[in-house]
């Protein structure tokens, strides 16, 4: 394995200054972007980091350090500095911080993938979104008409003072299509796949599937019909959300609250707490029956799916809210034994150089037995909305507010006419109690959101929530602008 | 920092290496060295406490007007070769953009900030930061509270070299301490920055941040509806700061989904409300020079209510037909240029005088998660957070659980009166604010 004398040279350094617990990270990443607006490439960028950290547990505290020297010096040194760090805080150490225990794996893991990017010329990848966002542009009246694709590849080694030793090697690709159309006194816009493009595991077919070349045209036309369309109502009526909204809702509202060092206010300054605290664990009525949801980072063509996280800890699928009923939080190491709960493999760091913490992994919303075609059927009167544009939640991520890109009314169970400008309102637990049907299998699809932000310092990760189109009974619409 | 580490003369060798192995008809090497540190504190005690290092070079390579971008952190010699050759590689596949003017040539106007580098800051150890903790923590325990929050310190170096001559060189430290003192149902907060670490006392930011934990206890919930509204820093900060998103940079105002678009020298706000960018404020945090190298200017972005100038890096400056105002962000960049350092110029009216003339009122200490629901009409949401009062009589009378608001940022520049006191908070300087109509449109539980 690349990188193994180095890291048991900076586990050495740790153990020999008094670490009790050390775990080491070397990373390579390389992140291709192209983008083009309005017929020009306006972002062609192909960037690339390398570089290691060290995280050492000395009497109960943290502390990390980070590089992208790998000189033997520089490794002695960050090792070194990963020790003192620990012991500064170890003078303000409270109760202290122990870990669970996790089995030392010596594994390597690779993403499957169909086509190696590799294979694809940036010649042919540019040529692919000009036409795409050509297809956008076509539409007359789209003021900003954009393509852009990414193409993610992580190789890291893990290495801890338990025996674990974890090669892995990620890749992750996404685009999309955009469309911008300004009005007089209106601004509005339209994506596809999705909210901000499709974004998965997998090779260069995550690209083809996404399909932009058939879809640019309409998005475009879509976004510009949104200057003239009716504005959605207010009131309280059914909602049905697009998988990939309902994706959003799960982030924010079923993600980030049971990540367990938010619930024990290790996020509290920033990111903020939550509701489901541990007394709520195994009694508290999350959301109807309907509603089961597990964080599985195994999950094929999920986008964060790996083998083992940035704490060694094996990929366990693991539920979270089973029958509505609150079950689980995500957890690491220096957390579970707190809750009494599982690991699930979601401790992650945004790249080599920073500290891993929980992050909202792969959080599943299963499937139901509807065919999304048929979650009208018994709907009166409503609002179907796809697509996010705006989303809000308190910092315990109870009350909340969504916008969507576009709205159809519903009446009588049909689908009507379109609606500018949704948006839903409520609070977390009443609105998914409110959830009485989830499309099935055929609709359910592995939604990525490449961009979480947690942490200080800020840092970013992709996340996944797998999603079906999903109905809601009386819910708050249109609130936003009632002001 | 040690002493190699980010030092002018190490950087501009790379960068100059950079250069001459070139082939492309225009290069620009761009290098940001960081050296950051941040212990993080929950229910008293460090949970977190990080040490990160990087030094990242981003080389933008122009073949005719076609351009393309590489970034790497393996800056050896092999390294840096092989980055200039992917620049020009790739820039040689992308598509020719008539619009592009060539890189920016060196103009003069780089000014000199005294002060941006702290040698004692760069040099802050962990446990300078746990002692601050522990004095954080002392203060909270006299109030039997617990706090949440951070303290950091950090050193940044920017270098910058093209091969149309320019040259340029920065580097500056920041401080941050970040308070939020926890009770059994109420929260406050309090921050502070400054280039030096010395300046900030975490005592008295326990102090402040802990009453107002203390005088929200109990909090009752509040109608929605419209209310008078006074803000203070940290909550103006993030309510305007999203105007820099949406609408002081030249492409949405370019492409008209700017609520500058097509108003410029028209009033749009009340007259007592001028906001520029000012990357030398005495407060601030800023950079003399953009990622182009181009002198930032101070641009008067709305003077006493008139929509006066967006800024421009060298692309729009050039496509529109207007002076480059010095705010690129690094290149490739999809958001275009932007303001990095917003300063509200301030009022006359001390805050403390300004609580006392609301009869029926709130008082926000922060706001959080702030999304945009309508760009031409600046509509934002967002929930208040860590301090929510209800103003009687002129005084600060009960806490009161959290509020999401929707509200238009120009709409309320438009009913407001400023504080007299400028803060800094995170990049911005700014006083509090009072906004008479602001919507609160929901309550939370806490």
């Amino acid at each position: 394995m690349q990188f193994e004398s180095e890291a048991q040279r900076v586990l050495d350094t740790a153990a020999k200054l008094g670490a009790g617990y050390a775990d080491v990270r070397f990373g390579e990443t390389r992140d291709e972007h192209i983008e083009v607006r309005n017929g020009v490439v306006s972002s062609l960028s192909d960037g690339e980091s390398a570089g290691f950290s060290v995280r050492a547990l000395v009497n109960g505290a943290w502390g990390f350090a980070s590089s992208a020297d790998m000189s033997n010096a520089e490794l002695d040194r960050v090792g070194a500095l990963a020790v003192s760090i620990a012991k500064a805080s170890a003078k303000v150490k409270g109760h202290g911080i122990s870990l669970v225990p996790s089995k030392a794996y010596v594994d390597s893991y690779k993403t499957p993938f169909e086509i190696d990017p590799a294979t694809v010329t940036l010649g042919e990848r540019v040529g692919y979104l000009l036409a795409a966002e050509k297809e956008v542009r076509a539409a007359k009246g789209v003021t900003v008409a954009r393509a852009w694709m990414d193409i993610w590849r992580t190789n890291k080694y893990f290495a801890n003072s338990e025996g674990s030793k974890i090669d892995q090697s990620l890749l992750q690709c996404g685009s999309a299509v955009h469309a911008l159309a300004v009005g007089q006194n209106d601004v509005q816009d339209r994506c596809f796949p999705g909210t901000g493009g499709l974004y998965q595991t997998g090779g260069y077919e995550i690209i083809r599937k996404a399909n932009l070349l058939d879809n640019g045209l309409r998005v475009g036309e879509e976004a510009v019909a949104l200057l003239s369309a009716d504005q959605c109502p207010s009131g309280t009526m059914d909602v049905i959300l697009s998988g990939d909204q309902v994706s959003l809702q799960i982030h924010e509202s079923i993600g980030h609250p049971l990540e367990l060092d938010r619930v024990l206010g290790w996020e509290a300054n920033f990111s903020g707490t939550s509701f489901a605290t541990l007394d709520k664990l195994g009694t508290f009525r999350y959301g109807s029956e309907q509603v089961n949801v597990v964080i599985d980072m195994t999950c094929p063509l999920a986008l964060a799916t790996h083998g083992y996280d940035d704490e060694g800890v094996k990929a366990t699928p693991t539920y979270l809210i089973r029958d509505g009923i609150l079950v689980g939080y995500m957890a690491g190491r220096d957390t579970a034994g707190t809750a009494n709960v599982g690991l699930s493999g979601c401790v992650r760091a945004e790249y080599w150089g920073r500290l891993p913490m929980i992050r909202i992994g792969n959080v599943n919303l299963e499937a139901g037995s509807v065919p999304a075609e048929r979650l009208f059927d018994d709907v009166k009167q409503g609002v179907y909305m796809e697509s996010n544009r705006s989303w809000s939640i308190d910092d315990k991520r109870l009350n909340f507010q969504f916008g969507c890109q576009l709205g159809y009314e519903i009446k009588d169970g049909k689908k009507g006419k379109m609606l500018k400008n949704p948006t839903y309102a409520g609070m977390t637990p009443a609105f998914w109690r409110s959830c009485d049907a989830i499309g099935d299998a055929q609709s359910w699809v592995p939604w990525g959101t490449p961009n979480c932000g947690k942490g200080e310092p800020l840092q970013t990760a992709r996340s996944c929530q797998g999603a079906a189109p999903t109905r809601f009974r009386n819910v708050t619409v249109g609130v936003a602008y009632g002001g | 920092m040690a002493a190699e580490f980010g030092s002018r003369d190490a950087l501009e060798a790379i960068l100059a290496r950079a250069l001459s192995v070139s082939k492309a008809d225009q290069t620009e090497a761009l290098i940001a060295a960081s050296d950051n540190s941040l212990t993080r504190f929950t229910h008293n005690f460090a949970h977190e406490s990080v040490s990160e290092r990087n030094c990242q070079m981003s080389v933008r390579a122009v073949v005719g007007n076609r351009t393309g971008v590489a970034a790497s952190n393996k800056l050896d010699d092999a390294g840096i070769i092989e980055l200039v050759n992917r620049a020009c590689a790739i820039a040689k596949l992308s598509t020719e953009d008539a619009n592009f003017p060539g890189l920016p040539g060196p103009e003069d106007g780089v000014v000199d900030l005294p002060g941006a580098f702290d040698p004692a800051t760069a040099q802050a150890t962990a446990d300078l930061r746990a002692s601050a903790v522990a004095d954080v923590a002392k203060t909270m325990r006299v109030y039997d509270l617990y706090a949440a929050g951070y303290v950091s310190t950090q050193t940044d170096a920017f270098a910058i070299a093209t091969s149309k001559g320019v040259k340029r060189f920065y580097r500056g430290t920041d401080s941050a301490i970040n308070i939020k003192a926890i009770g059994s149902d109420s929260s406050g907060y309090a921050e502070g920055f400054s280039r030096r670490f010395d300046d900030l006392n975490p005592t008295a930011l326990a102090e402040r941040a802990a009453k107002k934990a203390v005088a929200g206890k109990n909090p009752r919930a509040l109608d929605p509806g419209k209310y008078t509204v006074i803000m203070e820093a940290p909550g103006f900060r993030e309510f305007l700061g999203y105007l820099s998103w949406i609408g002081f940079g030249a492409q949405s105002f370019e492409e008209g989904s700017s609520f500058m678009s097509g108003h410029i020298g028209e009033k749009i706000v009340g007259e007592n409300v001028t906001v520029r960018d000012d990357f030398s404020h005495p407060l601030g945090s800023g950079i003399p020079f953009d990622f182009e190298g181009v002198p930032r200017q101070q641009v008067a972005l709305i003077e006493r209510g008139i929509a006066k100038s967006v800024v421009y890096d060298s692309y729009y400056a050039a496509k529109l037909k207007h002076r480059n105002t010095g705010h690129a962000l690094p290149a490739p960049n999809s958001d275009g240029p932007m303001p990095l350092n917003i300063v509200v110029d301030p009022g006359s009216t001390p805050l403390e005088d300004m609580i006392k003339e609301v009869q029926h009122g709130v008082l926000v200490t922060r706001t959080w998660y702030i999304r945009l629901v309508d760009q031409k009409q600046t509509i934002i949401t967002g929930m208040t957070r860590d301090g929510l009062f209800l103003i009687e009589r002129g005084r600060v009378t009960k806490g009161l659980k959290n509020m999401r608001f929707n509200e238009s940022i120009i709409g309320a520049l438009g009913r407001c009166d400023l504080a007299s006191a400028l803060v800094r908070s995170e990049s911005h300087v700014l006083p509090a604010v009072r906004i008479e109509g602001f919507n609160f449109s929901s309550g939370t539980e806490f």
